[in-house]
């Protein structure tokens, strides 16, 4: 009889902290909405949440290929250094117009992607290793490129930094389209099948004969490219190309979101929503502390907060 | 399981390097950017720069050392050798200009000059300056990425009697014994100077935000200070409401300003302490549908794209902070090794641009 009680309790808790996992950012993000429309003067306006979506938008493109990388088991580090490399690579190529630039941008992402992916799928290298070296060598060869901050004039991507339709920032229709298209891969398409199938288990995966070299390899291509175009949207919105800072730590704000957002780092799983939700998280999160200018070090700490509860409900996660 | 590499595949390996190392080739090879040949114009110009050349703010005040007090023995400038090390990467234009000041004194004078760069690691810094001087340095200016650490250095430095002298930062040693003379900017001066130009641009009444520079750094504790303390001095109805970095980048001082002017519409001056982070708060301002002048904004370096803020009408003043130490650190050393007497401490004078020099002085930019 006892034992019966005590099993249905621990199966509430256990589904109780499965809701809280799958649906607790959302929460979150609810809480933080309704405390700044009570507590935030002029947070509740047209020109605030275009500033906080159009602020969130690099950041969600990002996560949305990290959240690719962590559902096949891996992670993927350089993405930072790609939207560097990108910004490099646009100001180097700029002279021969935007569309050229943009795409020097994009395949210098790809490439990354492509030899992270390589180390990872048929080298064999930890993916946290292999995309810790791309992180260091990306960083470098973006500063190689273009060793200073430079302007950007190119009214076109200018105008891509702040234009809109219908009052929807280019940046946030972006994001959106792609938030759509990833979760459309993830969920209706063989590729993204395989992938989980890869993230669950390598080794399951390759007796079963799936692509798993070639699946990998696309995953890190994706991640790459994604953060070269979140590079080249934080370019346009900067008007200037700066290869020292840009996506400086933007791998740990990709990774919190995707993480916030319910995706375990086991792998086997991608949510996209949540990953969506996650992004909006941190943004509001970290909005409300700017908006109320508490001390800059409470920043880091809330943050370090939110990401110690992700990592423990991931952990919580990990052991069923 | 026995993992055997088929040739096929190692030769699919090796292709997809070459493919890698030939694409970078290709990168910096066509590459082709906006204005190519104005950007070069403007570095070699701005970096050479004689008439942006340092003066002494104080030239008689304070200790002074000499070379029968330091230790050692007279020598010619001429045939000495000169090791300068760099903190950061020349990445920034104050760094670039730092640098290039000192290569171009260097050749100038006809000294010969050995140079390292720290890359914003300090344990590089400490082997940079110990290389430096197992390379034959005679002489040594040292931009220090910190103010602390330096006791394995001035050890090294001490058994030879190596002058030192420090540019842009000072380091915590005894100066005439551990080093020689630190030269640089006041920096609670020059954050003083940024609240009087705030001062006259808002008319002393308002409400303002700062955007910090990195934690951590005393650039930043001591432009907050003398700004801080010049607004509360002169004008008790400016109110300082929002401090938040911006981390001396771009990026960041358009992300902060941008919630700013959300949060607080209505105000009156933004204080960046670099121009970085108000050349980001031009962005958002402009973003948010201001115009030129709704907001002051007044920020210290002297960078050319901000002073050209100035003329365009969106910066209201730019506290310069003078990064040309080459001429000045050279006429120390030379008259230090000459055996006459050298200030402890020298602080250089930094101009100021407002919109009636602007225009005139945009060539003294960096």
């Amino acid at each position: 009889m006892s034992e019966l009680t005590l099993g249905r309790a621990a199966v509430d808790r256990d589904r109780l902290l499965r809701l809280l996992q799958d649906y607790g950012v959302y929460l979150g993000v609810a809480v933080l909405l309704l405390v700044n429309i009570a507590f935030t003067p002029h947070f509740l306006s047209a020109e605030n949440f275009r500033t906080q979506a159009v602020q969130v938008a690099p950041v969600l493109i990002v996560a949305l290929g990290m959240a690719l990388a962590i559902g096949s088991e891996g992670v993927d580090l350089s993405v930072g250094s790609v939207m560097a490399l990108a910004t490099s690579l646009i100001s180097l190529y700029l002279g021969y117009g935007a569309w050229i630039a943009l795409i020097a941008a994009l395949v210098g992402g790809v490439l990354v992607g492509v030899a992270n992916g390589a180390l990872v799928a048929f080298i064999g290298v930890q993916p946290i290793v292999a995309t810790l070296a791309l992180m260091v060598a990306g960083r470098g060869l973006a500063l190689v490129l273009l060793p200073q901050l430079k302007d950007v004039r190119d009214p076109g991507l200018r105008s891509l930094g702040t234009g809109d339709v219908l009052g929807i920032p280019y940046l946030v229709l972006i994001a959106a389209a792609l938030a759509l298209l990833v979760a459309f891969v993830v969920r209706r398409t063989t590729f993204g099948r395989q992938l989980l199938a890869i993230g669950d288990s390598r080794p399951a995966a390759q007796l079963a004969g799936l692509p798993v070299r070639r699946v990998l390899v696309l995953v890190y291509v994706l991640s790459g490219a994604l953060a070269a175009v979140a590079g080249v949207l934080a370019t346009a919105r900067l008007t200037a190309s700066d290869p020292t800072s840009l996506g400086n730590l933007m791998e740990l704000s990709a990774i919190t979101a995707v993480v916030v957002g319910g995706t375990p780092l086991t792998g086997g799983r991608v949510r996209i929503g949540g990953t969506v939700a996650g992004a909006v998280l941190i943004q509001l999160l970290t909005a409300t502390l700017i908006k109320h200018d508490l001390p800059p070090s409470w920043t880091q700490i809330a943050q370090a907060v939110v990401i110690v509860l992700a990592v423990y409900a991931a952990r919580e996660r990990g052991k069923r | 399981m026995t993992q055997t590499v088929p040739h096929r595949r190692t030769a699919s390996r090796a292709l997809l390097a070459a493919g890698l190392v030939a694409s970078l080739a290709l990168a910096t090879g066509c590459a082709k950017s906006e204005d190519d040949n104005n950007a070069s114009d403007k570095g070699s110009s701005s970096a050479a720069n004689e008439n942006a050349g340092q003066e002494v703010a104080s030239p008689d005040g304070g200790k002074t050392c000499d070379i029968a007090a330091f230790g050692g023995e007279k020598a010619d400038l001429k045939s000495a050798t000169v090791g300068f090390s760099q903190s950061e990467k020349e990445a920034n234009p104050f760094r670039i200009a730092e640098t290039a000041s000192l290569k171009a004194e260097a050749k100038k004078r006809g000294v010969k000059l050995l140079t390292a760069n720290a890359q914003s690691q300090f344990s590089k810094q400490i082997s940079d300056v110990q290389d430096l001087i197992s390379k034959g340095a005679d002489l040594l200016v040292i931009a220090p990425l910190n103010s602390d650490g330096w006791e394995p250095v001035l050890r090294a430095a001490g058994a030879k009697h190596i002058p030192i002298v420090t540019v842009d930062r000072k380091i915590n040693a005894t100066a005439c014994k551990d080093y020689v003379s630190f030269i640089g900017s006041d920096f609670v001066e020059q954050g003083k100077r940024a609240a009087d130009q705030m001062i006259e641009a808002t008319g002393g009444k308002g409400t303002i935000a700062i955007l910090l520079g990195a934690a951590g750094n005393n650039v930043t504790t001591e432009r907050t200070k003398g700004f801080e303390d010049r607004i509360k001095e002169k004008a008790p109805d400016l109110k300082v409401v929002f401090k938040q970095t911006g981390e001396f980048a771009r990026e960041k001082g358009q992300q902060v300003t941008e919630q700013l002017i959300q949060s607080k519409p209505d105000i009156t001056g933004i204080y960046a302490e670099n121009d970085e982070m108000g050349l980001g708060a031009v962005n958002a301002l402009k973003g948010a549908g201001k115009k030129a002048g709704d907001v002051k904004i007044v920020t210290v370096d002297g960078t050319r794209n901000a002073v050209q803020g100035i003329v365009d009408g969106w910066i209201s003043g730019v506290i310069e902070s003078n990064p040309r130490f080459g001429p000045l650190a050279f006429q120390t050393l030379d008259s230090f090794t000459k055996g006459d007497k050298v200030g402890q401490d020298i602080v250089i004078k930094d101009s100021a641009y407002t919109k009636d020099n602007a225009e005139s002085d945009l060539s003294k930019a960096y």
